[in-house]
C-alpha cells in the first residue's frame, strides 16, 4: 500500500511533466499538421537558456525559468519562421516536411553538443525541499509541476476561448482553407502558435534541468513522449493532452509495479497501442472551444 | 580498397531497404514509421538460425524472409484502422517495443551484449568473408530484390497500391480489395527487407539492438525522400548518397575535438539543402502505363474502338433492387424505409433537395455504408454486407461528388486501374504467371485506350489526371467507371459545374451507355438536365422517396417543386 | 573466464616506480612461461633485420563522439590528444612523432565499421583504441582478421573478453570491480542486495557478475530494476528499491546514471548506503550533495600517491581541461602509452615492427606496462590487464580513497 502511494504520486508528478509535452506538442500538431520532431532539441534550448541565465549570470531562479521558456519561444517561432514555412509555402509534401523536421533535430543536436559540450550542466545552487506524508515522499518539483500543469491548461483555455489569437487558432486548427477564406493570416497564427507551445513544452525542460540537469540531447526522448500524450489524449485537444499526460504518467508508474522495469520504454506505446484499437482519434479529439 | 568495397556492400543493403521502404511510403502512401524492425527481424533470425541451429544456406535467409513477411502482414493490421499521423505513431510504437525485445528477451536475442560470432555466408562451402568476397553478394542480393520490386511496382498491383495512395475510397469503388493491398504491400516490403538484415548479419556478424534504433529507420526514410517518393531508381541513388556522404565527410579533417559533431551538423545541413532544391526527391515518380499503349495518344473522333464498352444481354426486371434501407446516424434519420429499383437500358434520376440523404442512399447501395436495415438484390442474389470492392465485382459501382480521380497517375492509369478481373492485382500471379499477366496487362491498356477514345480523352491518356480541365475530369469518372464493366452504374452529379456543351456530351455517354443495357443512377440537382437526361425519377426527402415516376409528371407536381425549391 | 586468483597484493605497496619493474611477479612469470614458444619465434624472427621504421605512428581510436547516449568521448579524446601531445613534446617514440586518428563511431555498431574500415583505408591502421562494447563486437572480427591491435579502455563488459586475440582491456571488467565493490557491504556485513542497473550490455555484465558473487556469499537480492542508461525518469524503480528494505543500494550504471539514482534514492527517503563502480564529473554534477557517502570501485587511480607519473597526468589534465581526471581520461591516456610502449619493444626486436601482430607479440612476450594509475599494469592471457582496483568513498562531492579491493 505504501509503494502504491508513492508510485501514485510518482505517477502525477511525472504525469504533469508528459502533459506539458504533450500539450505543447499537440497545440502545433492541431493548429499547423507538422509534425515537428524538432520540438526535442528546442525543448533542449529551453534548458540551455534557464541554465545560462541561472548559472552563467546568476540571476534568481523564477527569471531564469521565464528566460528558459522566452528563449524556447523564439526559437520555436524561428524554426517556424525560417524552416517550416518556407517550406510549406512551396507546398512539400509532408514526408519532406517531415524529413525536414528529423534535419533540423540533426542540425540543432550538434549546434548544442558544440556550444555546451556532451556534458550535463546542473544548477548545483538548487535543491528542492522535500515533504514527507507518513509513507509518501514528495519533492518541491512534484509539486511544482502539477502546480504548472494547472495554470498553463486555464491560461491557454482563456487565451483560447477568449482572445482574437486564440479564436484564430482554433479556427485554424479546424479548418485551414476556411480560416484562410475569412481573412485569417494563417502565416502569423503558426507563427504564434509555434512560440506557444515551445514555451508549453519548455517549462517542462526548466523542470528537468532542476531535476536531472541539461543535455544537449536531453529532447530526444521527450518528443516521442509528447507525440504519445498528445495521440493518446486526442489531437489538438487541452483536456486531451492533459488526461493522456495524466494516464501515461500513471500507467508507466503503476504498470512497472509489476512489469520488470527494463520494459519502461515499451508502456507508453503499448498504451498508445491500446487507445488506438478502441478510440482511433484519441481520448478527446479536436481543438475544444 | 576494402574501404571502397565496404561502401559498396553497405550502398547494396541500404539500396535493399530503401527501394522496400520506397513500396510502402512512395507507392502505397502508407507512412509507416518502423522500417528498422523488420530489418532487425531479418538479422536476428539469420544469426540465430545460423549459429545456434547451424542451419546451411539459403535455408536461414529463406526463414528470415518468411518470418519477417508474417511480422510484416500482421503490422499491416493497424494500417487498416490508422492513417496519416496515426499509422506514423502506431508504427514507430512497434518499433520501440520491438527494440525493447530485442534488449530484454535475454534468452533468444542475447539481450543488450546481442549476437556475436556469426559466421560469414557460406555457400556451397565458399565462405564470403570481408567485404571483397561479399560484395558481389550484396550486388546480387540487391539488384535481385530491385527487381522484384521493380516488378511489382510497375504491374497492376503496383498500380492499384498507387491508386490506393491517392484515394482509398475510389480505389475500392473500383474494385481494388484495400485490405489485400495493405497486408500484401507490408508483407513484400518486410520481406524484401529482411534480406538486407539477412547479409548485414552475417557481413557485420554481429547483431544487436544498436543496429536498429529509430535513427536507422529515419535514415531509410531520408533516403526515400531524398530520392525521390515513387521512384524506386531514387531509392538507390538516395541510399548511394546517403552512405556516400559522411564517408565523404569523413575525409574532411575538421577540428580535433569538434570534428565529428561538425560532420553531424553539415550532413544535416546537407539533407536540408537537398530539400531545398529538389523538394519532391531527385528523381520524380515516372509515369507509366504508356509504354505497351498500342495507339498512343489516340486523336479523338476516332472511330469507337471495339470492345470499348462490353456489350450486355438486354435482360428484363431490376438490375438492381432495395427494398426498405434504413440508416440512422446517431438520433439523426438519415435514409428510411427506401425503396429502390434500377433496371437496365433505364436512367433513373436521384433527385430531391440538399441534405435529403441521395448521397447516403448511393454509399448504402454501394456498400461504403452498411443500412441498419433492408436489403440490396442484384439480379435476385442477397447483396447486403458486401463491402464495397465485392459490390463492384458483383457488378455494381459508382462515381463521387467530389470526384476521386487518382490525380498523380496518368489518365490512361486512372482507366487502366478499373479494368475488372486483372490477375496481376494479386502477388501469386506476378510471380507465378508473370508472363501471363504481362499479355493480359498488355491487352488491358489496349482496351483502356479504346475506352478513352470512346470518351474523348484519347489524346489526354499519358498526362497526369490533375493536369485535367474540370470538364475532362468529369469525363475521366465516367471512363472510369465504364472500364469497371458493371452493369449498375451510380453517378454522383456527373453534370454538376458543366456548361452547356459538356454537359450534352457526358448525358450523350450515359445514353449511349444505357442503350448497352446499363443500369444506371444519377443525383441530379438541374432539372433541365433532370428531363434531358432521365428515363425515370425518384425524389427523395428527408430519408424518404416522397414518389417516383416519369420526369415530365413529377415535376408537374406542385408539392414536389414547393418542396425542392424551398 | 573468470579471474579468482587476482594477485592484486602485489600492488598494495603503494609507490612502486612507474618505470617497469626489473622483477617480474609470479603470475608474469607463469604467463611468460606459457607462452616461451611464442616468444622464442618471435625472437628468431626479427632479431636480425634491422627496424623499418614508419615516418610516424599513427594510432586509431573509435570514439562515440556524437552518440546521444555516449557521454565520456569527449574526455577519452581529450586523454588521446594529451598523451599524444606529450609524447611528441618529449621527442616521439624513438624519435618518430605519434599521430592519433580519432573516428566517431556514433554508437551505432555499423558506424563502426565504416570507421573501423576507414582508418584501414587511409592509414593502413595498426592499433586502435576502441570504446563501447556493442561497436567493439562489430569491430573486433575486423581487427582480428587484419591483425589489428586493439585496446578497449572504456567498456567493462565480459562478452569482448575471450573470443578476441587482438583485442587488450585497460579496465578492469565487470567481474573485477564488481566483485571488488562487494567487499564493501560485506565487510559491513550486510546480507540484502538492492540492484539497479542499465540496460546495456555492461549493465547486463555487472549484474551477472554481482549475482554470482554476492549468492556465493550467502546474501539475498531483495530487487533488481533497470533502466535504459539515458532515462530520465527512473522513479517507479526507485520507489521499488526502497520498498524492499535492502541494507543497501548497487547501482551497476555508467556516467551520468549513478548520479540520478542517489539523487532519487535520497529524495525518496533511502537511508541505505549506496555502492556503485563509476563517479565522474557528470555524475557528481547530477546528484549534487546527494553522492556524500557514495562508495564505488574503480581502477585505482590516485592523483595523490607518490608515482610522480599519476600527479603529473592529473596535474597536467587538470591544468588543460580544468577538470578532474576520471576513469575514462586516464584510461585512453594510458591507452595510447601502452600501445607507445609496446611499439619501442617491438621495435627492439627489428624488422617490420610497427604492425598489430608485432605490437601483440610485444605484450605477450612482456605483459608489464608502466599504468598511469601508479605501478605496473600486467595483462593476462585473456587480454585483460590487471590494474588495482580502489575502494573509493565520496565526501563534499570528492573521491576519496579507501583502500584497495582484496578480491580472492
Amino acid at each position: 500500500m505504501d509503494l502504491f502511494a508513492q508510485l501514485l504520486v510518482n505517477g502525477l508528478g511525472n504525469g504533469s511533466r508528459y502533459a506539458l509535452l504533450g500539450l505543447g506538442f499537440g497545440l502545433i500538431f492541431g493548429t499547423t499538421r507538422i509534425v515537428h520532431f524538432a520540438y526535442g532539441p528546442i525543448y533542449a534550448v529551453a534548458a540551455y537558456a534557464a541554465w545560462l541565465a541561472a548559472s552563467a549570470a546568476g540571476l534568481p531562479l523564477a527569471i531564469s525559468a521565464a528566460i528558459g521558456v522566452a528563449g524556447a519561444a523564439l526559437a520555436g517561432a524561428a524554426v517556424y519562421g525560417l524552416a517550416y514555412r518556407p517550406f510549406e509555402a512551396r507546398g512539400m509534401s509532408s514526408h519532406s516536411v517531415l524529413i525536414l523536421s528529423l534535419a533540423l533535430s540533426i542540425v540543432l543536436d550538434s549546434l548544442l553538443t558544440l556550444a555546451f559540450t556532451p556534458s550535463v550542466q546542473t544548477i548545483p545552487e538548487f535543491t528542492a525541499p522535500i515533504f514527507i506524508l507518513g509513507p509518501v515522499y514528495v519533492t518541491a518539483l512534484q509539486l511544482g509541476q502539477i502546480a504548472a500543469v494547472v495554470a498553463v491548461a486555464a491560461i491557454l483555455t482563456l487565451f483560447l476561448r477568449r482572445t482574437r489569437y486564440g479564436q484564430a487558432i482554433l479556427a485554424l486548427g479546424d479548418n485551414r482553407d476556411m480560416a484562410r477564406i475569412v481573412g485569417i493570416d494563417t502565416d502569423r497564427i503558426s507563427l504564434v502558435v509555434f512560440a506557444i507551445g515551445s514555451a508549453v513544452s519548455a517549462i517542462a525542460a526548466v523542470f528537468t534541468l532542476l531535476n536531472e540537469g541539461a543535455t544537449p540531447t536531453m529532447g530526444f526522448n521527450p518528443v516521442f513522449i509528447a507525440f504519445v500524450v498528445a495521440v493518446v489524449g486526442g489531437l489538438g485537444s487541452i483536456p486531451g493532452a492533459i488526461a493522456g499526460g495524466y494516464l501515461v504518467g500513471l500507467v508507466e508508474s503503476l504498470g512497472l509495479w509489476k512489469i520488470p522495469t527494463e520494459w519502461q520504454n515499451s508502456i507508453a506505446f503499448v498504451l498508445l497501442f491500446l487507445v488506438m484499437l478502441v478510440r482511433p482519434q484519441g481520448l478527446f479529439s479536436g481543438l475544444k472551444r | 580498397m576494402d574501404l571502397v568495397l565496404h561502401i559498396g556492400v553497405m550502398i547494396c543493403l541500404y539500396a535493399i531497404l530503401a527501394t522496400s521502404f520506397n513500396l510502402l511510403i512512395g507507392f502505397s502512401g502508407l507512412f509507416a514509421f518502423g522500417h528498422a524492425t523488420f530489418y532487425a527481424v531479418g538479422a536476428y533470425a539469420t544469426a540465430l538460425l545460423t549459429l545456434r541451429l547451424g542451419w546451411p544456406f539459403p535455408l536461414p535467409l529463406i526463414a528470415s524472409i518468411v518470418l519477417t513477411g508474417a511480422i510484416g502482414l500482421a503490422i499491416a493490421l493497424p494500417s487498416l484502422r490508422v492513417s496519416g499521423i496515426y499509422l506514423i505513431i502506431t508504427t514507430l510504437a512497434l518499433q520501440v517495443i520491438a527494440i525493447d525485445v530485442m534488449l530484454n528477451w535475454t534468452g533468444l536475442t542475447g539481450g543488450a551484449s546481442g549476437i556475436s560470432g556469426v559466421p560469414p555466408l557460406t555457400i556451397l562451402g565458399h565462405a564470403f568473408g570481408g567485404p571483397a568476397r561479399f560484395l558481389p553478394i550484396a550486388a546480387l542480393a540487391a539488384a535481385l530484390c530491385f527487381a522484384v520490386a521493380y516488378h511489382v511496382g510497375n504491374s497492376p498491383f503496383g498500380r492499384a497500391l498507387r491508386a490506393m495512395r491517392e484515394n482509398e475510397s475510389a480505389a475500392a469503388s473500383v474494385g481494388k480489395n484495400i485490405f489485400y493491398l495493405k497486408v500484401g504491400v507490408f508483407g513484400l516490403s518486410a520481406a524484401l527487407a529482411s534480406v538486407a538484415g539477412s547479409l548485414f548479419a552475417h557481413y557485420l556478424s554481429y547483431v544487436g539492438a544498436d543496429s536498429f534504433q529509430v535513427s536507422e529507420t529515419v535514415l531509410i526514410l531520408s533516403m526515400v525522400v531524398v530520392g525521390g517518393t515513387g521512384n524506386l531508381l531514387g531509392s538507390v541513388l538516395g541510399a548511394a548518397i546517403l552512405v556516400l556522404l559522411p564517408a565523404g565527410l569523413a575525409f574532411i579533417d575538421l577540428p580535433q575535438g569538434m570534428a565529428g559533431q561538425l560532420r553531424l551538423l553539415i550532413y544535416g545541413l546537407v539533407l536540408i539543402l537537398f530539400l531545398v532544391f529538389r523538394p519532391e526527391g531527385l528523381l520524380r515518380e515516372p509515369k507509366r502505363g504508356g509504354k505497351k499503349a498500342p495507339h498512343r495518344n489516340m486523336p479523338d473522333g476516332a472511330p469507337p474502338a471495339m470492345g470499348a464498352i462490353v456489350p450486355l444481354a438486354a435482360r428484363e426486371g431490376s438490375a438492381l433492387s432495395a427494398v426498405g434501407l434504413n440508416k440512422r446516424f446517431g438520433g439523426i434519420v438519415a435514409i428510411s424505409s427506401l425503396d429502390v429499383d434500377l433496371a437496365s437500358g433505364r436512367i433513373t434520376g436521384l433527385v430531391g433537395p440538399n441534405g435529403a440523404g441521395k448521397t447516403t442512399a448511393f454509399n448504402l447501395l454501394t456498400g461504403f455504408l452498411v443500412a441498419d436495415g433492408g436489403e440490396i438484390r442484384f439480379r435476385g442474389k442477397l447483396l447486403t454486407r458486401l463491402r464495397p470492392h465485392e459490390l463492384v465485382r458483383a457488378g455494381i459501382a459508382r462515381s463521387f461528388q467530389d470526384l476521386r480521380l487518382f490525380t498523380r497517375m496518368s489518365v490512361l492509369e486512372n482507366v487502366l486501374v478499373a479494368l475488372p478481373r486483372q490477375s496481376g492485382d494479386r502477388l501469386s500471379a506476378l510471380f507465378l504467371r508473370p508472363f501471363a499477366v504481362r499479355r493480359e496487362d498488355a491487352a488491358n491498356t489496349a482496351r483502356a485506350m479504346a475506352i478513352l477514345a470512346f470518351i474523348g480523352l484519347g489524346d489526354r491518356a499519358m498526362d497526369l489526371a490533375e493536369d485535367l480541365s474540370y470538364a475532362e475530369e468529369k469525363l475521366l469518372v465516367v471512363a472510369r467507371l465504364i472500364a469497371t464493366d458493371a452493369e449498375v452504374l451510380l453517378l454522383d452529379e456527373p453534370l454538376s459545374g458543366l456548361d452547356g456543351a459538356a454537359m450534352q456530351k457526358i448525358i450523350d455517354l450515359l445514353r449511349q451507355l444505357a442503350a448497352r443495357n446499363r443500369a444506371i443512377c444519377i443525383i441530379e440537382h438541374n432539372l433541365e438536365a433532370i428531363r434531358n437526361a432521365c428515363d425515370h425519377l425518384v425524389y427523395l426527402d428527408e430519408g424518404k422517396a416522397l414518389a417516383e415516376g416519369e420526369p415530365g409528371a413529377l415535376m408537374r407536381d406542385p408539392e414536389l417543386m414547393r418542396r425542392y425549391f424551398k | 573466464m573468470t579471474t579468482n586468483t587476482l594477485p592484486l597484493q602485489h600492488a598494495v605497496t603503494d609507490g612502486a616506480p612507474p618505470a617497469p619493474a626489473k622483477a617480474p611477479s609470479r603470475r608474469s612469470v607463469a604467463s611468460m612461461l606459457a607462452l616461451a614458444p611464442a616468444m622464442a619465434f618471435a625472437g628468431r624472427a626479427y632479431a636480425a633485420e634491422p627496424p623499418k621504421d614508419p615516418p610516424v605512428f599513427r594510432i586509431g581510436a573509435l570514439l562515440g563522439l556524437t552518440d546521444k547516449g555516449n557521454w565520456n568521448a569527449l574526455v577519452m579524446q581529450r586523454a588521446i590528444q594529451m598523451a599524444v601531445e606529450e609524447i611528441n613534446a618529449a621527442g616521439g617514440v624513438e624519435g618518430i612523432k605519434v599521430e592519433a586518428a580519432i573516428e566517431d563511431h556514433q554508437g551505432v555498431p555499423r558506424v563502426g565499421v565504416d570507421a573501423m574500415q576507414r582508418l584501414r583505408a587511409r592509414y593502413d591502421i595498426q592499433a586502435v583504441l576502441l570504446s563501447y562494447s556493442a561497436v567493439g563486437l562489430a569491430v573486433a572480427p575486423i581487427g582480428e582478421e587484419h591483425k589489428i591491435f586493439m585496446l578497449d579502455g572504456g567498456s567493462v563488459t565480459d562478452a569482448l573478453v575471450g573470443p578476441f586475440k587482438y583485442l587488450y582491456h585497460n579496465r578492469s571488467v565487470a567481474s573485477v570491480v564488481a566483485r571488488a565493490v562487494l567487499t564493501v557491504p560485506k565487510q559491513m556485513g550486510f546480507k540484502k542486495m538492492a540492484q539497479m542497473a542499465a540496460v546495456t550490455d555492461d549493465g547486463q555484465s555487472l549484474i551477472r557478475a554481482a549475482e554470482a558473487d554476492w549468492k556465493a556469499y550467502g546474501g539475498e537480492i531483495t530487487a533488481t530494476e533497470q533502466a535504459m542508461s539515458n532515462a530520465s525518469n527512473i522513479d517507479t524503480q526507485m520507489a521499488k528499491l526502497r520498498n524492499t528494505n535492502a541494507d543497501f543500494l548497487a547501482v551497476w550504471q555508467f556516467s551520468p546514471g549513478p548520479g540520478l539514482v542517489m539523487k532519487r534514492a535520497r529524495e525518496f527517503g533511502m537511508k541505505q548506503p549506496i555502492i556503485g563502480v563509476e563517479y565522474t564529473a557528470d555524475i557528481g554534477k547530477v546528484a549534487g550533495p546527494h553522492s556524500e557517502g557514495y562508495i564505488f570501485a574503480s581502477d585505482y587511480f590516485n592523483p595523490n600517491a607518490s608515482d610522480p607519473w599519476p600527479q603529473r597526468f592529473a596535474a597536467e589534465y587538470r591544468k588543460r581541461f580544468n577538470d578532474n581526471p576520471e576513469v575514462y581520461a586516464a584510461n585512453y591516456y594510458e591507452g595510447i602509452h601502452v600501445i607507445c610502449e609496446a611499439i619501442k619493444r617491438s621495435r627492439a626486436q627489428g624488422g617490420d615492427y610497427f604492425t598489430g601482430e608485432r605490437i601483440r607479440a610485444a605484450l605477450l612476450a612482456n605483459p608489464k606496462v608502466p599504468s598511469v594509475y601508479g605501478g605496473d599494469m600486467t595483462f593476462k592471457p585473456d587480454g585483460t590487464g590487471l590494474k588495482r582496483v580502489g575502494i573509493f568513498k565520496v565526501t563534499n562531492g570528492e573521491a576519496k580513497f579507501q583502500n584497495f579491493a582484496e578480491i580472492n
